[in-house]
């Protein structure tokens, strides 16, 4: 029976697990990603609960293992520009490839041409906690390992001055004449691993974030305490490059509320409990409180990790929604206001950093993706799963499926296995149709 | 060694090596080395140019060994090898040498000792490919049949995704009927749909599908072999029959707590479990109207110091259940006390904040102050200490419902000692790897799913029924596994038999056997994951690894030491 | 560092998951380290045998070090268990050797702990450095 190709789409860790399960039944991939590389959000993480394994340590041999695959053909820098059923249970699909400037066959990763690039932009990996070339490699672990210009700043493409990095480029990888390619496949289905994007909280103009310096998102927290971070694991506070004397998270921002986003994102208050044993590990001096609502400690041995936390980490629980964050007058730091339930007076407490735990918002790909796929998105942004009870990875239209947070709020370890049983629907899909 | 003829490309990489190391200096080193008959240098080894030099060289000069010394053997190795290959070498006999990563970039201002580090390391590389021997990878059938223990909704899910795959399935349950817990539910969160109503036609489509082979009732006895020849000995029809299958997955599910000992259970009347409420609304409702005031009482038995984790959907399962009841009774007081509430996700947020529009009332209660029945033989009223405002409150209360967690099945620990898997926190089953590995165990060909796991609800279980199929269809789809070869082999003569390599390997892919009367210890290939351990721990030096053995790694030393 | 003209020679046995890739990590990050190290690749530090650190220090090595995965994260389960086991009796018998305790490492080193890689090398080599030259070669 000839197979036909599975198109992926997204290259985080539920995008990755789908491919290499698929290529290992027989099936060819096609893992479509619309960076430079794969990775996801999983390599923006430094450790993940309750594990504390060192997130990209256990994602780069799945990384390499999807990308070596003998049945894997990873598209990077590419998007879905077309998909039209194609008669037969399948899909026929158009991928625009966007032209990255440099020839990946060529291209050894040696980073001389990003040495040399004069031009900077901010760091999207890293938060925009530091600077990036207009000529880049996402991050240090990328796979593929290629260099990528972003037209928008390119000095080259934009003023054709410059082209600094191809004079330098030994391996002779720079293409300035690269265009757009379209690359057609026949799919017998489709799985959307698309994940998930973070809520700008900017607007949330009472907690301060983007006024006050020192308040900062749960991913910034997580690229500043990461090794290979801007800072090389240094809690530095993006005020005066100190380490902070005190720390507070603050759970539910953006989630679990009429104005935002109603829904709860899942992940947070196990990913909040992680990050402040992370920092009372770097910084024993550091009491880290989490102002939080519910502990959702749900999943294996998540309630155990949260009473190390409060017993050998020094984290402190604080039962309470905050309505504010106002800048200290004096000193510029953060000051949380809360309500104390019991006394039913309302609180304030100075803090030298605060982390807020944005809400995670289904990708805002979407929106164009369920107009290219004829895909529903539910009222949050979420790819519908219409039977969600009984066919929990089934979106509404036949032979396209939906694992991870693209789908509905979940860790990692869940979002393993709705890509493992995307495939495993794919295979009955496909035996169906044929 | 008879006939070794060393072939040794070392690259520039651009200026990256190039630029520190003396690269020509280092290949004029490298022909002076001994058996090597050939070196050059290249731009980019791992390039088109460079990789057809390869090629042609072994051809043009019978090389039977390759040494490349670039990058990181993590990222080109496969490729390299795959060079070796299409020229004919057997794909063991090369050797990466790190002079990138590991000396040229890390040695940028002591360009001298650079270049005397990539000698050095070249010398290493070129004195281990000596003693590499051409391997061949190791592969096994696997037979396209799958046994599946326990016919509950994960069971059922694995096995009709894999049937419908193609695969043979045998489900094993041991009661009469499938379905497992869910059988005992009324309603299913959050559409509120009637249980019955969705779990009989999958039962239906389980008992009619004709990849399906049904053994019910059946007792799983006795499990032999490892992934793709696997003997199960059920007990069925009053007697063994041995299932012969390639895969496993264990869906073997869990069992309620039954609460004894807290909130005067089995003591008083109307203190009953969430699944007895549940028996109890399968049944007639007219007592519900009867109701003044229910009470749920979460965390019952768990997330205390003897049981410790948070069984999931227990907190769903009681506002369910409230919502049910207020709505059937609108004056009842319903009221369910928590301890933090675990609605996560989309679905389930909403569906708390719509029990709370219904008016049932939630309230956080804690451990030093909990609630008290007050009644002789059955709940009268509740007295109720709410957390947040650190007050009390009496309410009427003609029942109480105990949220309690799932427990692991009783049996748990005598399946594992059958599948050789191991068991974890609260004798639930252990996975491979918490994060990236939840549906496997570190035994290949064995899978796990559903509640036999950790308490899920019934979409996380269907989810790894899924997961747990795709993961047995992955070596029964291709009918065969391919080992690389970096395994452990035993030099039967040397063998002593003392075991230690037995307990020594995490895979329990070493046992000792009986050959023509030697005791020895023997490694399956098929489960060795190349790890080395078992070779470090033989007092002997019998066992060795491919790739990786005293030998190699000594004359490693040897040539460092004496070339300084 | 000190200076004392005494340049040591050290080898390091690293582990492909962890070490070897903190070790790569390091060196994309160019990371600057003394050039005394030499590194031997092994799947799992549970491979390294007692016999190849005796070896390493008979044959004239002044220091070895030992690199795996954190405890709890070897790739192949507890492979690492045994290797920190194993360091003791080694202990034991490099002390009846002569050898100081000083000259053997063991540490754990992750695939994204570049600059602790480079932080252990360089404290290693310095120390190693100021003991001087292996006493059972040197005498």
């Amino acid at each position: 029976m000839d197979k036909k190709p599975v198109l992926v789409v997204g290259g985080g860790i539920a995008g990755i697990q789908a491919s290499i399960d698929l290529g290992s039944m027989g099936y060819k991939v096609y893992l479509v990603e619309k960076t430079a590389a794969i990775g996801g959000r999983m390599a923006q993480l430094d450790k993940t609960f309750p594990t504390n394994d060192c997130s990209i340590c256990i994602l780069a041999p799945k990384m390499i293992e999807c990308a070596r695959h003998e049945n894997v053909e990873l598209v990077t820098y590419a998007e879905l520009q077309e998909v039209e059923p194609d008669g037969s249970g399948g899909y026929k699909v158009k991928i625009l490839r966007k032209p990255r400037y440099v020839d990946i066959d060529k291209c050894t990763g040696c980073e001389e041409c990003i040495e040399k690039c004069p031009i900077k932009a901010d760091n999207e990996f890293n938060q925009k906690l530091d600077k990036r070339k207009a000529i880049y490699i996402p991050f240090a672990q990328a796979v593929p390992r290629k260099a990528v210009i972003d037209a928008d700043i390119c000095r080259y493409i934009t003023q054709q001055k410059c082209g600094l990095c191809k004079k330098v480029c030994q391996a002779e990888a720079i293409d300035f004449d690269q265009k757009e390619e379209i690359l057609e496949i026949d799919a017998g289905a489709v799985v959307l691993a698309t994940g998930f994007d973070l809520y700008d909280i900017s607007a949330m103009r009472e907690y301060g974030y983007g006024q006050i310096k020192d308040v900062i998102t749960a991913m910034q927290f997580e690229r500043l305490i990461c090794a290979s971070g801007p800072s090389h694991g240094h809690l530095e506070r993006p005020s005066d490059g100190e380490i902070p004397k005190s720390l507070a998270f603050i759970q539910c921002v953006g989630s679990r509320d009429q104005i935002n986003n109603p829904y709860c994102s899942s992940v947070c208050c196990m990913h909040a409990t992680k990050e402040a044993i992370l920092a009372n590990e770097h910084y024993p001096h550091l009491k880290p409180h989490i102002f939080y609502t519910d502990m959702r400690a749900v999943g294996k041995r998540f309630q155990d990790y949260v009473t190390r936390a409060h017993d050998q980490y020094n984290v402190e629980y604080v039962r309470s929604r905050p309505s504010k964050i106002v800048e200290d007058e004096e000193t510029g730091n953060p000051v949380i206001y809360y309500e104390d339930t019991v006394s039913q007076t309302v609180k304030k407490k100075e803090f030298e950093m605060v982390v807020l735990c944005q809400a995670l918002i289904p990708s805002v790909s979407h929106q164009e993706l369920a107009k290219v796929l004829g895909v529903s998105l539910d009222s949050c942004g979420f790819i519908t799963v219409p039977d969600k009870l009984f066919n929990p990875v089934d979106t509404d239209k036949e032979g396209i499926f939906a694992c991870g947070f693209c789908q509905s709020p979940q860790d990692i370890p869940d979002s393993v296995v709705q890509a493992s049983g995307c495939a495993a629907r794919v295979a009955e899909y496909l035996a169906e149709v044929s | 060694m008879a006939d070794v003829r060393v072939g040794v490309f070392i690259c520039h990489c651009g200026t990256n090596i190039g630029g520190v190391v003396d690269v020509p200096s280092v290949v004029e080193y490298a022909r002076a080395l001994p058996n090597v008959i050939y070196a050059e240098n290249n731009l980019y080894t791992c390039s088109e140019g460079g990789l057809a030099s390869i090629r042609e060289k072994i051809a043009e000069h019978n090389l039977n060994r390759v040494v490349v010394a670039a990058c990181t053997p993590r990222t080109h190795e496969p490729l390299f090898k795959n060079t070796c290959e299409d020229a004919g070498l057997n794909r063991y006999l090369f050797e990466f040498v790190n002079i990138r990563e590991h000396c040229s970039w890390i040695h940028m201002h002591a360009k001298d000792d650079a270049t005397e580090k990539a000698k050095q390391l070249v010398a290493m590389g070129v004195a281990k490919v000596q003693w590499l021997q051409p391997q061949q990878e190791y592969e096994g059938d696997v037979l396209k049949a799958s046994a599946v223990i326990g016919g509950g909704i994960a069971g059922m899910t694995s096995a009709l995704s894999l049937a419908n795959q193609g695969y043979e399935v045998h489900l094993i349950e041991r009661e009469k009927e499938l379905g497992g817990l869910v059988k005992s539910v009324n309603r299913l969160f959050p559409t509120n749909v009637d249980a019955d109503k969705v779990i009989t036609p999958i039962i239906e489509k389980a008992k009619a599908n004709k990849n399906i082979r049904l053994h019910m009732p059946a007792e799983l006895k006795d499990v032999k072999g490892f992934i793709g020849d696997f003997d199960v000995t059920i007990y069925e029809n009053g007697a063994d029959n041995v299932i012969k299958v390639g895969t496993i997955i264990v869906a073997t599910g869990a069992q309620e707590l039954k609460p004894d000992g807290f909130y005067n259970y089995g003591k008083m009347d109307n203190v009953v479990t969430q699944l007895d409420l549940e028996g109890k609304l399968k049944q007639d409702k007219k007592w519900i109207d009867d109701l003044a005031g229910v009470t749920m009482i979460n965390c019952v038995g768990c997330r205390i110091p003897e049981r410790t984790y948070c069984s999931r959907f227990c907190c769903i399962t009681a506002i369910k259940n409230a919502w049910i009841l207020r709505e059937a009774n609108p004056k009842a007081k319903v009221v369910v006390l928590h301890r933090d509430l675990m609605a996560y996700g989309v679905e389930f947020e909403e569906y708390y904040r719509k029990a709370m529009e219904a008016g049932v009332l939630f309230l956080r209660y804690n451990l030093d102050k909990p609630p008290q029945i007050i009644g002789k033989e059955k709940p009268e009223k509740i007295k109720i200490h709410d957390e947040l405002t650190d007050s009390h409150l009496e309410l009427p209360c003609d029942m109480v419902v105990l949220t309690t967690p799932l427990v692991s099945a009783r049996d748990n620990e005598a399946v594992s000692k059958m599948l050789k898997v191991p068991l974890g926190d609260g004798m639930f089953f252990l996975e491979a790897h918490l994060k990236l590995r939840p549906v496997e165990f570190a035994t290949d060909g064995v899978y796990v799913a559903g509640s036999a796991r950790w308490p899920v609800d019934i979409t996380e279980s269907i989810s790894q029924g899924y997961a747990a199929a795709a993961k047995a269809a992955i070596p029964m789809s291709s009918g065969k596994i391919k080992v690389e070869a970096i395994t452990s082999f035993v030099n039967i003569g040397e063998c002593i038999a003392c075991g230690t390599c037995v307990l020594a390997c995490p895979f329990n892919a070493i046992s000792v056997v009986d050959t023509d009367g030697k005791m020895h210890a023997q490694v399956n290939e098929a489960m060795c994951k190349g790890c080395g351990t078992c070779v470090a721990t033989c007092p002997s030096g019998a066992i060795q690894q491919k790739g990786c053995t005293d030998q190699q790694i000594l004359c490693m030393i040897e040539t460092l030491a004496g070339g300084l | 560092m000190i200076d004392n003209g005494f340049e040591p020679k050290i080898l390091a046995f690293c582990c492909n998951w962890c070490s070897y890739a903190g070790a790569d990590l390091a060196g994309v990050s160019r990371l600057q380290m003394p050039p005394n190290l030499r590194v031997i690749r092994v799947m799992c530090s549970g491979r390294v045998s007692v016999e190849w650190v005796i070896k390493a220090f008979s044959s004239g090595m002044d220091g070895v070090m030992v690199l795996g995965c954190h405890i709890g994260d070897c790739h192949y389960i507890d492979g690492n268990h045994r290797t920190k086991k194993r360091f003791v009796l080694l202990g034991k018998l490099l002390g009846a050797l002569g050898i100081e305790p000083d000259r053997l490492c063991l540490d754990w080193v992750s695939a994204s702990e570049g600059q602790k890689f480079q932080d252990v090398v360089t404290k290693f080599t310095s120390r190693v450095k100021e003991l001087g030259p292996n006493p059972i070669v040197a005498a």
